[in-house]
């Protein structure tokens, strides 16, 4: 140790001790001077003070103070010179001086070396031990001494920190008793073992138990040391905390667990009891919750829950599925708010938390809640609980967050997984029991799949759907879509476009389908196929073409009255005008003659056109009212047997004497048959007939008249040698008021009825008429009447004669 | 019926009836009108474009071309030529009907001879 006061003392002492000896003996001498004493009274005094210089001085000093008391004993005798008798003695005692000096001196320096030696011994044992235990305290792990029971005898500060106590207070209790009770077993026959020297060291994982009952994982070693020469023998015991180890093992393992549990399950309902016993086991957490978000309430109420048991949870438990967590209060409330971990390691600090304050009454110690994330958002949040305090670390708080993640993501895939087949599940039934058809076509326009309606539609397998029915289906929705113009099925794909097809069903029922096309694309927008669906519109499309066919028949009937309105007013106004030409000779000339003074010769020509033009008009009014009774049935036939070669004679013989510049041949079948009809009209018929043919021979001509036998019918025929007919007009010759006016026949009279009438009596016989006519080369006027039955039978036997 | 020297104001008649138009053709004349006659329609632009008549009276229903068209014809190159359509179409939607077609009177047949008269005189005299 440096400082000049003690090394200042000490040299001090030493000069003191060194200076003491020689005062003695000159101390002696002056008393043994002033007294006179003799030298063999004050020897033991000389004798004493060299014994002390012997003993305490080196060597030489020693030599020195023997030296001097010799000196100091031969002084008096010496002075006294003559006394010789008291020189020898004197001599005799400074030897004995001498020599017991010397003795002495060797024998002090002998005991001082062994001393020193010994000191040494010590100096170096203190030594030895310091550095032993400086070592013991700097030791990373807990070390300590103890008696083969177990009891403490040295104890290091890091194995005080393991166990939680100091060491004064490690010193109350044993090994055994800072020992988990599940280890206590295995500690025992430990300290048996090493007690009955069975072995020299013992070794296991416990797990110690520290005051406040956290419970640590160590390991532990203890060692017998040599047995001592004396005292008990005593055991080295290292306890290192491998909770760090233990933590990392634990949360390896529960991050294997949880992720073997997301990857194995699909159901959310199904993992998260565990997940949360995962948590619970892996990590020695008593309680795990995991809080759910209700979106309604916006809320968070327990869904799943896992204990290790024990009726003090039972409470707490409780306590939890009964409440519901509002954004931000509370713990869970906190985690959801924040999106990070929330850790409590005494619950009596959890403020604003009752339920988990409450719990650490009943015994709970510490909690930890972290969110269940999904896209950033929190959508739970798992809460763990510990009977006992726990310190997160931050391995464990990483841990764990990603865990929260990692489940985030796992709700929400199993969620979609959940929602897409619940959605596919419907869609599927939706398909299945759709009474409309469904099917879905690929790009190619192959069937892929027809649903229960769709081959039920067409009585068809679905083989037989898609090798047939499906194709045909196509090239008829081709076929109508080109019709209608619009896309093929390939081509354009159009979407929502409709088409009606027919389609046979397998047993040959004609159905109408209606075919709606949707293109589904694929996630690129590309079709990837085509939804068609299949709506048998059959009853629709009958009722609707029964009722177009209804509204046509209506539009047709409809069209017949306007066109018979319209006939019925174009006949008004033509027979007006027919009557008004008439009547504006008759009126003029009349009002002429009325008027007089005109010569007799103007009179009579002017009767003749008044007379003429009242004529045309009665014939006129015979004619109309004859066609009328025609048309309205209300004619009556006098039928008897006719001979026609007779009516046309007749008919000759009535128009031949106006008819001066014609000629008549007639080219008649002798043999022609009896006919049965009404003889006053069908010479009316011929006499038109023959009429026409006059007045259309402007230059006159040959008239020919012929009859034969045409089948079961008479054939006439009336033809001249005339101005003919325009091709444009002979489609209209026998309609009412329908005159050739054009040309050469523009100022033939005529009420334009003749013909018309002249078809009706025809027809009423059962014949029909016909012409043929080339403009500038004649008209050919036919009609046939059919033979009375008599005829026709008179006729068969006949042949078969 | 006033005797009236209207010589020069020429009527050209065109009708197909050989009774009209003598009827036509004797009221005129007595009353100082002459008259010429077409039997049809285009005889009635042929005499109209050639004879440059005075006024023309001119039924419908005539063979060939009517009436209509040819006064739209003789319009299109005498605008100016008065026409008066005779028509035994004398209903009352004809009447609108000719004078929308450009005629300048309208005379209905059957008529009275001091009408045919008067719608004469009205051209011949315009006050």
């Amino acid at each position: 140790m440096p400082g000049p006061g003690p090394t200042y003392a000490s040299r001090a002492g030493i000069l003191a001790r060194r200076a003491a000896p020689l005062a003695a003996l000159v101390a002696v001498f002056l008393f043994q001077t002033i007294l006179n004493v003799d030298t063999v009274v004050v020897f033991p005094l000389y004798l004493g003070a060299v014994l002390m210089g012997a003993i305490l001085e080196e060597r030489l000093e020693s030599f020195a103070v023997a030296g001097v008391a010799v000196l100091a004993l031969l002084f008096r005798p010496l002075m006294a010179s003559g006394h010789t008798s008291e020189i020898g003695p004197a001599v005799l005692l400074s030897a004995v001086t001498l020599g017991v000096g010397t003795v002495v001196n060797e024998l002090t320096r002998h005991s001082r070396s062994v001393a020193a030696a010994a000191q040494q011994r010590v100096v170096e044992l203190s030594a030895a031990e310091r550095s032993l235990r400086a070592t013991l305290e700097s030791a990373g792990v807990g070390l300590a001494l103890a008696g083969l029971n177990g009891n403490w005898l040295e104890v290091n500060q890091p194995l005080a920190l393991i166990l939680g106590r100091s060491r004064d207070e490690l010193f109350r209790t044993t090994l055994a008793e800072v020992t988990a009770d599940g280890d206590q077993a295995a500690l025992r026959d430990g300290l048996a073992l090493l007690r009955s020297r069975d072995v020299m060291s013992w070794s296991a994982d416990v797990h110690v138990v520290r005051p406040d009952g956290a419970v640590l994982p160590s390991a532990l070693l203890i060692a017998r040391l040599p047995n001592p020469p004396i005292g008990d023998a005593t055991l080295l015991v290292q306890v290192s905390d491998i909770s760090a180890r233990e933590r990392a093992q634990s949360i390896a393992n529960c991050v294997a667990a949880v992720r073997q549990v997301i990857v194995s399950s699909s159901a959310v309902d199904a993992a998260m009891p565990q997940l949360l016993e995962a948590f619970s086991g892996y990590l020695g957490w008593s309680v795990a919750q995991y809080w759910a978000m209700d979106s309604e309430t916006h809320t968070m109420r327990v869904r799943n829950a896992w204990n290790t048991g024990g009726p003090i949870l039972e409470g707490f438990l409780h306590a939890s599925r009964g409440m519901s967590v509002a954004f931000g209060s509370s713990m869970v409330g906190r985690v959801w708010k924040s999106g990070v971990l929330s850790a409590e390691e005494d619950l009596e600090k959890a403020s604003g938390d009752e339920r988990l304050t409450a719990a650490r009454s009943v015994g709970l110690h510490s909690a930890v809640a972290f969110p269940i994330v999904d896209s950033g958002e929190v959508t739970g949040v798992i809460e763990l609980v510990s009977d006992h305090a726990r310190i997160l670390q931050d391995d464990e708080v990483t841990r764990l967050a990603t865990a929260g993640v990692e489940i985030g993501q796992f709700i929400r895939r199993s969620e979609t997984a959940q929602a897409l087949k619940r959605s596919e599940a419907d869609h599927r039934a939706i398909y299945e029991h759709s009474p409309f058809g469904i099917a879905r076509i690929s790009s190619g326009g192959e069937l892929l799949e027809a649903n229960p309606a769709v081959l039920r539609m067409l009585e068809r397998d679905e083989e037989a759907m898609r090798q047939t029915a499906w194709p045909e289906l196509l090239r008829a929705y081709d076929q109508v879509a080109t019709r209608q113009r619009k896309a093929q099925f390939l081509a354009g794909i159009t979407d929502g476009s409709s088409i009606q097809v027919r389609a046979a069903t397998s047993s040959g029922k004609w159905l109408w389908l209606q075919l709606t096309a949707t293109s589904i694309p694929d996630a690129n927008g590309r079709p990837e196929h085509v939804l068609v669906m299949v709506e048998d519109v059959t009853a629709v499309r009958e009722t609707s073409d029964r009722l177009n066919e209804a509204l046509e028949a209506q539009r047709e009937a409809n069209a017949n009255l306007e066109r018979t309105d319209r006939t019925k007013s174009e006949f008004l106004s033509i027979v007006s005008h027919e009557f008004r030409t008439a009547l504006t000779g008759i009126q003029g000339f009349s009002e002429l003659i009325r008027d007089g003074g005109l010569e007799s010769d103007e009179v009579h020509a002017y009767g003749g056109y008044i007379f003429n033009d009242a004529d045309r008009v009665n014939r006129l009014i015979g004619d109309m009212l004859d066609l009328d009774r025609m048309e309205s049935g209300r004619m009556s036939m006098r039928t008897t047997d006719v001979d026609i070669n007779d009516v046309l004679m007749e008919a000759i013989s009535r128009a031949a004497p106006s008819a001066v510049t014609s000629e008549f041949k007639s080219d008649l079948d002798a043999r022609l048959p009896i006919v049965a009809g009404d003889r006053d009209r069908l010479i009316q018929v011929v006499s038109n007939l023959v009429n026409n043919a006059v007045k259309y021979s402007p230059e006159g001509g040959t008239i020919t008249l012929s009859s034969r036998v045409d089948g079961r019918f008479v054939l006439i025929s009336v033809s001249d040698s005339g101005i003919g007919i325009p091709p444009e007009e002979i489609g209209h010759v026998f309609e009412r008021f329908r005159r050739v006016r054009s040309g050469a026949a523009q100022s033939i009279p005529g009420t334009g009825l003749g013909l018309t009438i002249v078809k009706q009596i025809v027809e009423m016989h059962g014949g029909k008429i016909w012409v043929e006519s080339a403009l500038g080369h004649g008209s050919s006027f036919h009609f046939t009447v059919p033979l009375s039955p008599e005829a026709v039978k008179a006729m068969q036997q006949l042949q078969h004669a | 019926m006033r005797e009236v020297d209207a010589s020069g104001f020429k009527v050209l008649v065109a009708d197909d009836n050989e009774v009209a138009q003598r009827l036509y053709k004797r009221v005129l004349e007595k009353a100082g009108y002459p008259v010429l006659i077409a039997a049809d329609g285009l005889q009635a632009v042929d005499l109209a474009l050639g004879q440059r008549p005075a006024m023309i009276l001119m039924d419908v229903a005539m063979p060939g071309i009517d009436g209509l068209e040819a006064m739209r014809r003789i319009k299109a190159e005498i605008p100016g030529m008065p026409i008066v359509i005779a028509s035994a179409h004398s209903m009352a939607s004809d009447r609108e009907r000719f004078l929308a077609a450009g005629a300048d009177n309208v005379l209905s047949k059957p008529f009275q001879l001091h009408d045919l008269i008067s719608i004469v005189e009205q051209l011949a005299n315009p006050k």
